[in-house]
């Protein structure tokens, strides 16, 4: 019952429990006091404890380690004698003795630094593997469509033209769809099941679907400058089918929508797949290719080249003058970027000879205004 | 630290009530939307934060409310304040079957770690903190999350558990194995970890997931047996709203319906 004197502790008391050896589960309430490099325990109803430092084993413990475990051998139990010290009490028996703490200290940053790394990659494995599915996503892409047999494509391809015809009657007859045939048999090569369709819309826009669906609006007819102006056009188009473009982006698309799914949740609200055909974007290096090749079969077709050029001449400034932007640029590389990267194309291509397509023109673009018109009176553009 | 001493009777059995006696210019805090009922005399005033001395600036403030919204609580902590001349009455009740558990915070050493949302009511004074579990595995597997709600000070405390409470003093280097969701608070000197189950059959067919929470002494710990998220899953899998199989008699199956076929313990 003996009280450690005031005069001999070299701080105020330190607040801690203590748990004998062979005690009970609840230990004391006990004071800590240093002097002449032993510890001072007194604790209410036992007699006070000395214990020298070299005896003292000090381990952190508890929540978050913010506890220190201070043990002393318990004379003839298996168990020390325990005390444990509050971290926000401990600082002056951490003066008195640092050399016990280090190992506690040690657990601590460790524990500290597993939970940084382990934080760490809880937030960037997520990141990483949604970075490696977008980075491994063409190369993707590409073995998948190298897998997609041609009936697939073609199926594909039908379901958008019914599509389109569900949005608008196709012109399957009389001068103009001739006009858009003889324009295609032409730039077709012998061994390719092209179909190409005229759709009854105001709005200048061409689209390639798979398995060799080629829809051209009316509106772009009705723009159009020449019979060469629409070949250029289709012959693009149909760069796009040869290459598997929209077969590429379908694809891509349907990764994509795994990806974001699987990042958040459901979305499958967004989905459509090939329905959205006519609203497919390409990448500007797919735009760039598909121009190459379209001059390439223009001057393989013996048709003039110039026309793709003229085309998009045409169109801009279409696009200065008036107020609806043509949908075909909406999704498309810049005009006069465009423009350029034909002339030198062109400029590069060897000069070939060419024979005229032989279309009334004019005749062609006034019935093709018409159609539109008529389309565009009467259901007007959503 | 001055804390408030106050005098306080629990009512009820499943589902209690606390009714906390105060003193003239005495005061208690408690959660947002527990308040039961209150005498003449007793302002409520509502405080940004948790009202504890510690928060001196606006800054002190904002961390309070900071770490509460952590926790998943409210911003505000309703201030229960007696301005009347005699002892007046506020009582406060459980949001769900269970018990509350009053706990004096100068018994306990001052600091007691708790579950989070387990909080309900305290004298004023008491600072409502986070405790962030700084063991990965504990966090993902303990099922505590990594958030638990740390209350200093020294005056009482009271926080509620679920279903039946078991109070226990471990004993320096004894271990209690906890079914996780269990763990309603201990203190600090207690360590909560987490271990495997030891065997995949167990793990998979015996309903107590992969891990147990483990706590060893020596301290005291306050366990419940029924986890809320757990009569949730239970109570949603017998709403027929939610697709589960409700019925309003025995069946045929009686007890062993799709509902119980599939369903996990937790």
């Amino acid at each position: 019952m003996s009280a450690a004197p005031a005069s001999t502790a070299t701080s105020p008391p330190i607040p801690a429990r203590y748990y004998p050896a062979g005690g009970d589960a609840h230990g004391h309430a006990a004071r800590l006091s240093w002097q002449d490099g032993a510890l001072h325990v007194t604790v209410d109803d036992l007699p006070a404890l000395t214990v020298s430092a070299a005896r003292l084993r000090v381990e952190a413990r508890g929540f978050n380690h913010s506890q220190w475990a201070l043990n002393w051998a318990g004379d003839g139990h298996d168990a020390p004698h325990l005390l444990i010290v509050d971290d926000a009490v401990a600082a002056p028996l951490r003066a008195v003795m640092p050399g016990h703490f280090t190992g506690g200290d040690r657990q601590r940053r460790g524990s500290r630094h597993r939970f940084g790394l382990g934080v760490g990659l809880l937030v960037l494995l997520p990141l990483l593997f949604v970075a490696a599915l977008l980075l491994s996503l063409d190369p993707l892409t590409d073995r998948v469509v190298s897998h997609i047999p041609p009936e697939v494509e073609r199926h594909i391809g039908e379901a958008v033209l019914a599509r389109t015809r569900l949005e608008g009657p196709l012109i399957e007859a009389g001068p103009a769809h001739e006009a858009l045939q003889t324009i295609g048999r032409r730039l077709a090569r012998p061994d390719e099941a092209l179909q190409f369709h005229l759709a009854e819309r105001p709005e200048i826009n061409a689209f390639a679907a798979p398995g060799g669906v080629v829809v051209v609006n009316s509106g772009l007819m009705a723009r159009a400058a020449s019979a060469e102006e629409v070949a250029g056009v289709l012959a693009h188009e149909i760069a796009h089918v040869e290459l598997r473009h929209s077969l590429r982006q379908i694809v891509r698309s349907a990764g994509l929508r795994v990806i974001v799914a699987a990042l958040f949740g459901d979305f499958g609200a967004l989905g459509g797949g090939a329905a959205q055909m006519g609203e497919l974007k390409f990448s500007r290096d797919a735009e760039r290719e598909a121009d190459r090749r379209a001059l390439e079969r223009l001057a393989e077709a013996r048709i003039a080249p110039h026309g793709l050029l003229d085309f998009f001449r045409t169109l801009s400034s279409l696009e200065g003058g008036q107020g609806t932007l043509p949908a075909l640029f909406s999704t498309h590389p810049a005009n006069a970027e465009r423009i350029a990267w034909i002339e030198s194309a062109l400029a590069r291509q060897a000069p070939t000879t060419v024979q005229p397509l032989g279309i009334n023109w004019s005749s062609i673009r006034q019935i093709a205004d018409n159609a539109s018109q008529e389309k565009g009176t009467r259901n007007p553009k959503e | 630290m001055a804390m408030d001493v106050v005098d306080y009777e629990i009512f009820g059995n499943e589902m209690q009530y606390v009714e906390v006696e105060l003193d003239p210019g005495e005061a208690a805090i408690g959660e947002a939307g527990v308040m039961m009922y209150m005498q003449d005399g007793i302002q409520m005033d509502t405080i940004f934060g948790d009202g504890s001395a510690q928060q001196g600036g606006f800054f002190g403030k904002l961390m309070g409310a900071g770490k509460r919204l952590l926790t998943g609580e409210s911003l505000f902590t309703t201030v229960y304040h007696n301005e009347g001349r005699g002892k007046r009455r506020v009582a406060f009740a459980a949001p769900y079957p269970g018990k509350i558990v009053p706990v004096d915070l100068s018994t306990v050493g001052g600091t007691l770690i708790c579950q989070k949302d387990s909080f309900l009511a305290a004298a004023k004074g008491v600072s409502l903190g986070i405790a962030f579990q700084k063991k990965i595995g504990v966090g993902l597997f303990g099922g505590e999350g990594f958030i638990m709600q740390k209350l200093d000070g020294d005056g009482m405390a009271f926080i509620h558990a679920g279903g039946t409470l078991m109070e226990k003093t471990l004993a320096p280097g004894e271990t209690l194995r906890v079914d996780t969701g269990c763990v309603v608070a201990f203190q600090p000197s207690v360590d909560f970890d987490i271990q495997y189950a030891g065997k995949i059959k167990t793990a998979l067919f015996g309903g107590e997931g992969l891990f147990f929470a483990t706590l060893s002494g020596p301290g005291k710990v306050w366990l419940q047996s029924l986890p809320l998220s757990r009569m949730a899953d239970r109570i949603v899998m017998a709403s027929r709203a939610a697709g589960g199989g409700g019925k309003e008699s025995g069946s045929v199956l009686g007890g062993i319906g799709l509902g119980s076929l599939l369903g996990d313990d937790e």
